[in-house]
Parts: C-alpha cells; sequence; structure tokens
C-alpha cells in the first residue's frame, strides 16, 4: 500500500466522513455556457436545408444516446438499432396515415419499442459480443425484409412521405420549427441519460459491462439490467426515429438498414463509448460529414475518409473524441501544475 | 463507517444476531478432481474466521460454494436456519451475503466512488422507473447510499479519492476499493479472499485494523481466506485450516497453529521440534 493511503487509513474512529467532493461552480457554468451556445449556434449560423441537417443530428443523437446505453455502458453489441428507429418511424407515419395526432403516435412509439426490444432482449439474454451482434444483424435484416414487403402499409422500397407535425404554432415543415421540435426531445433525452448516470440502474449496467462476476457477488440481477439497458435502448432508437421521420417528412427501408446501425455504432465509437457528450459528437460527425463532402462535391470520398478516420481512432484513440479531449486536457493540466512547481 | 451514520442512516441495518454458516458433508467436484471432499466445519457466527491452508487447500472453493458461486457436488451449506443449497447469488446477497475476491474486479474507467456505490445494490432501492425519472424515493436513496459509500471510503482512507478513476489508482488503493464495496451495505457475512494480497506490511496491519473496527461497529461473520500467519493471528478470532481439499483442525488462532499438522503443512516442520 501507498504510503499516503496507509497513513490516511488509520483517520480516528468517529472523525466525520468527508463531503463529496463537488465539482466547481465555475466548472458548471463553463459547461452549461457551452451548452447553451452549442444549443443556440445552428439557428443563428445556418438556414434552410442546413437547419434541417441540424435538427437530424438531434434525431440522430438520441439514438446514439440510446446505443450508448446498451453498448457503451452495458457492453451489449447490437447490430438492429436502426431497425428500432425505423420501427419509431413506421409506427408514427402508419398512425399519421389514421389520423392519430402527435400524443397518440408517441404513445405508440413507446409501446410498440418496448414490445419490439422485449422480443430482441429477452431471447438473446445469455448472448454477448460477437454472438449478440450476428443474431441482431439478423433481426435488422428481418426488419428490412418486413418494411420491403409490406409495400401497403409502408410504401415498400418506395418509401413515404411523412406529413409534418404542428405542435402548438411550430410546424416540421419549417427548417426553424423543426429545429426546435426536435430540440426539446433531445434536451430530455440527454437529461435521462446524464441522470441515469447517477443511479443505481446506471452503476448496475457500468459493471455488468466490466465483471459480471463481480456484479453477480453485489446482487446485481444481470439479465434483468440487460433487459433494462435494451428497453431503453430500443425507446431512445424509437422516439429517434419517429422524430427522423418528421424531420426529413420522408423514410424508406434505406434509412433503417444494416449501414444505418453500422453508422450509428461509428457514432458510438468515434464520440467515445460510455460517454453522453461522445454520443452527441458521433452524432454530429456522422449526420455532418456525408453532407460536407456533398457540398465539396465529393460526396464519393467520404467512405473512403470516414472509413481511415474510424480506423484511426480505433487504432490510437480507443476512448474516442471524449477520451482524446480528456486525455489533452488532462496533460495540459499537468504541464501547468509541472510549470506552477518549477515557478515556485 | 458506522460511526458517522445515524442507526436510521445505517444502510444495512439488522437487529439479528450475524449468523453461524455450517458446512456438513461437503463436496465440489471439478471434473474429476475434488477441490473439496467431504467437509464438515462451521464458521461462528459474530466471528471474525480465518480460513488457512496452502494452494489447492480448497480455500477459495469453499468460499465460491458459501457464496453461490460453485454448484455443491454433495453436501450442504446453511446459513443460520437457512439451507443455502438452492439459493442464487442474489438471493444470498439479500440474506447478507457479500463477497470479494483474490484478483481484484473493478470498473477500471470508473470513478472510485462509483466502484463503491453500486456495492449499495443489497440495500433497498427504488424501482427502474422511480430512479430514472428521479422521484423523491430516488433522492432518499441516492443520499443514504453517498453517505455510506463516502463514511466508508473515509475509513479506509480513500475519501480524497474519491472522483478519482480507479485506473489512475495504485494496486493498493484498488484492492481497497474492492473491500470498500464489500463492506459498503454493512453485510451481516463478509468473505473476503485475501484481501491483502499485494500490500505491504504497514498495508497489511492498517487492513487489519480496519477490518477488526468494522467488525467492533457492526458485528458481522466475517470469513478472511489469508495466507499471511501473521495476519490471521493478528485479526481472527477463529481459524479453519485446510488441506487437500479437507479440514485439517480448526479452533482458536492459537490451538490452530499450535498443531503439528497446521505447521507440517505451513512450515514444513513441527516448530518446537528440533530442525
Amino acid at each position: 500500500m501507498s504510503a499516503g493511503v496507509s497513513d490516511r487509513m488509520t483517520a480516528a474512529p468517529g472523525q466525520a466522513a468527508p463531503a463529496r467532493p463537488r465539482k466547481s461552480t465555475r466548472s458548471v457554468a463553463v459547461r452549461t455556457a457551452v451548452i447553451v451556445v452549442l444549443v443556440a449556434a445552428p439557428p443563428l449560423i445556418f438556414s434552410g436545408y442546413w437547419l434541417f441537417v441540424a435538427a437530424q443530428v438531434l434525431a440522430f443523437g438520441i439514438a446514439t444516446l440510446g446505443l450508448e446505453i446498451l453498448y457503451g455502458r452495458t457492453g451489449q453489441l447490437s447490430l438492429a438499432h436502426a431497425s428500432f428507429m425505423g420501427v419509431g418511424a413506421y409506427t408514427g407515419y402508419v398512425l399519421s396515415q389514421h389520423g392519430y395526432g402527435v400524443p397518440a403516435q408517441l404513445g405508440a412509439v413507446l409501446v410498440v419499442a418496448l414490445v419490439t426490444g422485449a422480443i430482441v432482449a429477452v431471447p438473446t439474454l445469455r448472448l454477448s459480443g460477437l454472438r449478440l451482434a450476428l443474431v441482431t444483424l439478423a433481426v435488422g435484416e428481418l426488419f428490412a425484409w418486413l418494411l420491403t414487403n409490406t409495400t401497403g402499409l409502408t410504401g415498400g422500397t418506395q418509401g413515404a412521405a411523412v406529413a409534418p407535425v404542428v405542435i402548438g404554432s411550430l410546424d416540421s415543415s419549417v427548417p426553424l420549427y423543426a429545429y426546435l421540435i426536435a430540440l426539446v426531445p433531445a434536451a430530455l433525452a440527454t437529461l435521462l441519460a446524464v441522470h441515469l448516470g447517477r443511479t443505481q440502474l446506471g452503476r448496475r449496467m457500468l459493471l455488468v459491462r466490466d465483471s459480471e462476476t463481480a456484479a453477480r457477488s453485489v446482487g446485481v440481477a444481470i439479465a434483468r439490467t440487460k433487459i433494462i439497458a435494451f428497453l431503453l435502448s430500443a425507446v431512445f432508437a424509437g422516439f429517434a426515429g419517429w422524430l427522423y421521420s418528421v424531420v426529413a417528412g420522408f423514410i424508406s427501408p434505406a434509412d433503417f438498414n444494416l449501414f444505418a446501425s453500422v453508422y450509428l455504432f461509428v457514432a458510438v465509437i468515434l464520440g467515445g463509448a460510455g460517454s453522453v457528450v461522445g454520443a452527441w459528437l458521433g452524432a454530429a460527425y456522422v449526420v455532418f460529414m456525408p453532407q460536407l463532402f456533398t457540398l465539396m462535391g465529393q460526396p464519393n470520398l467520404y467512405p473512403l475518409i470516414g472509413g481511415a478516420i474510424l480506423a484511426v481512432v480505433a487504432l490510437l484513440i480507443p476512448d474516442g473524441m471524449v477520451g482524446l479531449a480528456r486525455r489533452l486536457l488532462t496533460r495540459a493540466q499537468r504541464r501547468r501544475v509541472t510549470a506552477t512547481e518549477v515557478a515556485a | 463507517m458506522t460511526a458517522t451514520l445515524t442507526p436510521a442512516e445505517r444502510p444495512g441495518a439488522d437487529d439479528a444476531a450475524p449468523p453461524t454458516i455450517a458446512v456438513t458433508g461437503l463436496s465440489v467436484r471439478y471434473g474429476g478432481f475434488y477441490a473439496i471432499k467431504d467437509l464438515t466445519t462451521a464458521l461462528p457466527g459474530g466471528e471474525i474466521v480465518g480460513v488457512i491452508g496452502p494452494n489447492g487447500a480448497g480455500k477459495s472453493t469453499l468460499l465460491n460454494a458459501i457464496s453461490g458461486f460453485t454448484p455443491l457436488t454433495e453436501g450442504t451449506i446453511t446459513l443460520g436456519e437457512r439451507d443455502l443449497g438452492t439459493a442464487s447469488t442474489a438471493q444470498r446477497v439479500r440474506a447478507g451475503l457479500v463477497r470479494g475476491f483474490q484478483t481484484v474486479r473493478l470498473m477500471e474507467r470508473e470513478s472510485v466512488l462509483t466502484n463503491v456505490l453500486v456495492g449499495t445494490q443489497r440495500l433497498p432501492q427504488p424501482d427502474p422507473v422511480s430512479q430514472l425519472f428521479a422521484l423523491p424515493r430516488q433522492w432518499r436513496a441516492r443520499r443514504r447510499d453517498l453517505a455510506a459509500a463516502m463514511a466508508v471510503l473515509d475509513l479506509l482512507g480513500l475519501g480524497a479519492d474519491a472522483e478519482r478513476r480507479v485506473d489512475e489508482l495504485p494496486f493498493a488503493s484498488r484492492r481497497l476499493v474492492e473491500v470498500a464495496r464489500v463492506l459498503v451495505s454493512e453485510p451481516s457475512v463478509i468473505l473476503l479472499d485475501e484481501p491483502a494480497a499485494g500490500l505491504d506490511r504497514s498495508g497489511r496491519r492498517d487492513l487489519a485494523s480496519v477490518l477488526v473496527r468494522v467488525h467492533r461497529d457492526h458485528p458481522s461473520t466475517l470469513v478472511v481466506v489469508e495466507h499471511d500467519v501473521d495476519l490471521v493471528k493478528s485479526l481472527c478470532s477463529h481459524v479453519i485450516a485446510l488441506a487437500s481439499g479437507a479440514l485439517v483442525c480448526s479452533g482458536t488462532p492459537a490451538e490452530v497453529f499450535g498443531d503439528p499438522r497446521v505447521q507440517q503443512a505451513y512450515f514444513g516442520r513441527i516448530l518446537d521440534a528440533p530442525a
């Protein structure tokens, strides 16, 4: 044992436990300011199409947060995540076709996402890693097949135009309003994901990811924890899909196929698995990057450059962008401390 | 740990006396090899029990069998009046039986506090919906768990490291984090598998004093598998000596370490006999 620990371990009995170290007011203020600027920037900078793209980032961000809970926190690798987005998108679309309003659509999205999440989660409880990925891949393919073979209901491979929603005076066909409509669920999903990390449920997920043996030793019900993670993830994806359909105004099976699931997975890995900020960075990357290459007139370069970036991150920055930022910050802090000590 | 919490706040407060663990005719077989064969012994309630023996004696297997990590081939294990035969690990934990591991198993990328807080899983926790939507019972549970975690971290000298990531800590501190995770819910039966492994002499001494203090403030049946003879002598009131999966002897440390068979197994000779 290090001397420091040894010394401190002999603290006098009865001595009050120290309060939990809290983040400084300055740190909280800086974070809040950064969030406000990031949220307010798109409507100030963009207009028209690019504001729609920003709204799509918000929709994909919610889905990425769901996958971050399932993979980043619980260690369950799913390649059917875009299918759950599709479940939400098509549930909303079908109900809107029958004249149901937003509350009914959202209620149905919640129920259908929970049911489909349970249908996938329960039989795959004992699977993990590559085997779970393969089974969820099969689920995704099955969903794509269903979409393309129920043309009367879903529009099949031709896709379907989704009617814009009107919430109060906000019409989702107007770019600014689409962004504002997307902002509310995005904020709620982010708060929920952050709060989850402070709950026993969130900690259970982390322990299941890192050591199922340790999880058993403290009484964690591993199967139940995995199911809850799957359901949460499916609900996040379902709402994200609904939001995407409303913002984009058009959906087709190609939006929710295997490649879409892989892109969501890429978003989690690039951003940094296990991090809410990472999920948002990853979502922004996978939505904006292809658009930027298209803007530059080089859309075919994106798969090449994107693949290279992913390889570099996987090889050199396993913690993703957030991990890299954390490392650089720690290094800068160490340098500052060293400089202060030298000056003293 | 208990010094800073009121009785109502004490997480695992339990008025019942710490239970005795009775092992009867226990056999554990891996393939054709018996790790434990026909073992009958008792781990007295409320005592600090040391389980000693050379490598391969069956010490860790005994802990695994008691905690439900290894199925029994034959025999029974009872916790107080309760037969643990078919109980799952989660049921055993709820009954107050929590264990640590020989190899530290922590969430390396998470903070010390998170690692300890997860140990409060044994305590009544709000349902997932209450947790997710931050209902009042969630905040009450969170306050209780935070107080317990900070108190046990303070006791182990890790209070200042609460927000540090575990992978930034030296091995000895990580070992203590796992001990903290076991202690935080104040279980009535604590099973520790070589908790002092990797600690230096002063670290082992301090760990022993902390365990004695925890045991004094919150009586439990504390079972420690340990190789360090001095630690067992200073810490334990009852010792069980195993060899080749069978009981050699049990009793007070003086009785057990004075037994020629234990001396032979541990030191290769009988200590008061001519070399």
